[in-house]
C-alpha cells in the first residue's frame, strides 16, 4: 500500500500546479491552432509541443540544474546553492531571485554545485542554451533566409526600399506604447522589455527571437508567440486597413512592368549590403551578415550544394530546435502573467501600424514618383515574406483582375526584411 | 524608473531609430542603383540574346533528328564506357 501510495505521489496527477495545467492547455491550443488551421504549422507544432513537454510536472524539462536542486533537492544542498550564490538564505525563492540576477562566475559556481548534487539541466533547458542563448538559431535561420530571397524585383525598383522603410515605424510606434503602458502603472516593461516588445511589428520571425534573446530573455515565449502568430494572421490584420486608406482607382492602379535584372547585379548587392552594415551599423551585422551570406551562396551559382542546404536541410533542422526552446520559455511560471497580454496586444498594434504607415508611404511616394506606385504594395513592408506580397497581390486583383502585383510588392517584401534587422540593429545599439 | 524619464527615452528611441533606418535604406537605395548602373555600363549581360534561337529550334526538331539524337549519344556512352573500364 506505502508503495502505491508512492506512485501517485510522484504522479502528474498530484503534483500538477494550476499554471502548469493552463499551460498545457495552451500548448494543446497551439498545435490546435497549427494543425487544424494552419497557422504557421512549421513553427507552431514544436513551439507548441515544446510548451507541453515544458509544464510536464516534476520532469523539470525547461529548468536548469540549479532549479531542478532548488525545486527537488535536500535542504543541504538548497543551502550550498545559496552559499555559491554568496546568500545566507535556505528559501528556494529567494535563492532563484538571486540566481536569475547572478552574475556569471556565481552562476557557474551554482551550477557546479547543483551538478555535484546529482541534477541536470534538463532536455529543452539544454537545446534553449545551444539554439538560442547562444543565438546560433535565429541567425542560421536568417541565413537560410538569405539564401531563398530573391532581390530581383528590389533591385529592378530600388525605391520599393523606402516602403520597406515606412513599415518600420510599427516596430518603434509600439515601442512607445509599451513605455505609455508603464508610465499608466498598467504593466512593468522596461525600455529593453518595450524595444523587444517593438520588434514584433516587423513581422520577422527570427529578428523577433534574436533581438528578445539579447535584450529581454524572460519575455522571449511571449514575445515568440505573438510574432509567429500575428505572422500566421497577415492575410486577415492586413485587408481592413489596406481597404480603409486607399480608394478604388489607387487599388486599380497598374504599375510598370520590371526590367529585367543581371546576374552580375544580384551577387553585387549582398556585397554592397554587407559593406554599408559595416560601415554604418555593425550591430545589426549578425543578422544582415549572414542574410547576405545565404544570398550570396545563392546568387554566386557555383555552391548550389551549400545554398541547397541552407535553404532546406539545415533551416528544417535549426527551426525543430528553435521551436522547442520557445516551446521551454512557456513554462507557468514564466509565461502566465499579465505582461504577456500586453505584449499580445502591442503586437497587433505594432503590426497594424506598420501596414498602415507603408500604404501611406506608397500613397506619397506615387504623388511624386514617375511611374506610378499602386499603395497596395506599401503594406508589404513589413517583412512576413512571402506572405504580405500576397495579400497585395490578393487585394489589387479584387479591384482589377488584370493586375498583377506580386513581383512589385516582393520589393518591399524583401526591404521589410533589410529594414527590420537594421531596426534591430538600432535597438541593440541603444539599449543593449 | 521615473516614468516621464522612461517616456522620453522611448521617445528618443523612436526618432533616432526611424531616422537611422531611413538614412540607412537611402544609401542602400543610391548604392543600389549606382551598382546597378556600373554594371549595365561594364559588365552588360550577354546572356538572353542566344538562348531564344536554342529554345525554338528544340521543339521544331523532327522525329529523324531524335533518333539521330539518340544514336550519337549512345555512342558516346559506349566510347567512354570502353575508354574508362576498371
Amino acid at each position: 500500500m506505502d508503495k502505491l501510495i508512492n506512485l501517485f505521489v510522484s504522479s502528474g496527477i498530484y503534483q500538477i500546479q494550476w499554471g502548469q495545467a493552463v499551460m498545457i492547455v495552451v500548448g494543446l491550443g497551439l498545435l490546435f491552432l497549427a494543425i487544424k488551421k494552419n497557422f504557421e504549422p512549421l513553427l507552431l507544432v514544436p513551439i507548441g509541443f515544446g510548451g507541453i513537454l515544458a509544464n510536464i510536472p516534476e520532469a523539470g524539462l525547461a529548468f536548469s540544474a540549479v532549479e531542478n536542486a532548488l525545486h527537488l533537492g535536500k535542504p543541504e544542498l538548497i543551502a550550498q546553492i545559496g552559499q555559491a550564490l554568496g546568500i545566507d538564505s535556505v528559501d528556494p525563492k529567494v535563492i532563484k531571485q538571486a540566481y536569475a540576477s547572478a552574475s556569471h562566475s556565481a552562476h557557474n559556481a551554482a551550477a557546479a554545485v547543483a551538478m555535484d548534487g546529482g541534477f541536470n539541466n534538463g532536455m529543452l533547458y539544454n537545446f534553449y542554451l545551444v539554439a538560442i542563448a547562444s543565438g546560433a538559431a535565429p541567425l542560421i535561420i536568417f541565413m537560410g533566409v538569405g539564401a531563398m530571397t530573391d532581390f530581383g524585383p528590389l533591385l529592378a525598383n530600388p525605391k520599393t526600399l523606402f516602403l520597406g522603410a515606412a513599415a518600420q515605424f510599427g516596430i518603434f510606434a509600439t515601442v512607445l506604447g509599451a513605455v505609455g503602458l508603464t508610465a499608466l502603472g498598467l504593466m512593468e516593461f522596461s525600455i529593453q522589455d518595450a524595444a523587444a516588445i517593438g520588434i514584433i511589428g516587423g513581422a520577422d520571425g527570427p529578428t523577433a527571437i534574436y533581438v528578445a534573446s539579447l535584450l529581454a530573455p524572460q519575455l522571449l515565449g511571449a514575445i515568440a508567440v505573438s510574432a509567429y502568430s500575428y505572422m500566421a494572421l497577415v492575410p486577415m490584420i492586413q485587408p481592413p486597413i489596406m481597404r480603409a486608406l486607399t480608394t478604388p482607382e489607387e487599388r486599380k492602379l497598374a504599375m510598370t512592368q520590371l526590367r529585367p535584372v543581371s546576374k552580375t547585379e544580384k551577387i553585387m548587392f549582398p556585397l554592397v549590403l554587407l559593406i554599408l552594415v559595416a560601415m554604418l551599423l555593425p550591430d545589426a551585422a549578425p543578422l544582415l551578415g549572414m542574410f547576405c551570406f545565404g544570398n550570396l551562396m545563392r546568387e554566386c551559382g557555383v555552391v548550389e550544394r551549400l545554398s541547397d542546404t541552407a535553404q532546406n536541410a539545415l533551416i528544417n533542422i535549426v527551426t525543430i530546435f528553435l521551436g522547442l526552446s520557445v516551446g521551454s520559455k512557456l513554462s507557468a511560471d514564466k509565461f502566465l502573467d499579465i505582461n504577456t497580454l500586453g505584449i499580445l496586444g502591442l503586437g497587433i498594434i505594432a503590426f497594424g501600424i506598420g501596414t498602415a504607415c507603408g500604404v501611406l508611404m506608397a500613397k506619397l511616394m506615387n504623388k511624386f514618383s514617375s511611374t506610378p506606385i499602386n499603395p497596395l504594395i506599401g503594406s508589404a513592408g513589413v517583412s512576413a515574406v512571402p506572405m504580405a506580397a500576397r495579400v497585395s497581390n490578393k487585394i489589387g486583383l479584387e479591384a482589377n483582375p488584370q493586375n498583377f502585383l506580386l513581383m512589385h510588392a516582393m520589393g518591399p517584401n524583401v526591404a521589410g526584411v533589410i529594414g527590420s534587422a537594421v531596426a534591430a540593429g538600432v535597438m541593440i545599439k541603444f539599449v543593449g | 524608473m521615473n516614468s516621464s524619464n522612461l517616456i522620453n527615452e522611448g521617445l528618443a528611441l523612436m526618432g533616432f531609430g526611424m531616422g537611422f533606418v531611413f538614412v540607412f535604406l537611402t544609401l542602400l537605395v543610391v548604392m543600389t542603383t549606382l551598382m546597378s548602373r556600373l554594371v549595365n555600363r561594364f559588365l552588360p549581360e550577354p546572356v538572353p540574346v542566344p538562348a531564344k534561337p536554342r529554345a525554338a529550334a528544340a521543339p521544331a526538331a523532327g522525329a529523324g533528328d531524335q533518333e539521330q539524337l539518340v544514336a550519337v549519344i549512345s555512342a558516346a556512352i559506349r566510347q567512354y564506357r570502353s575508354r574508362h573500364k576498371q
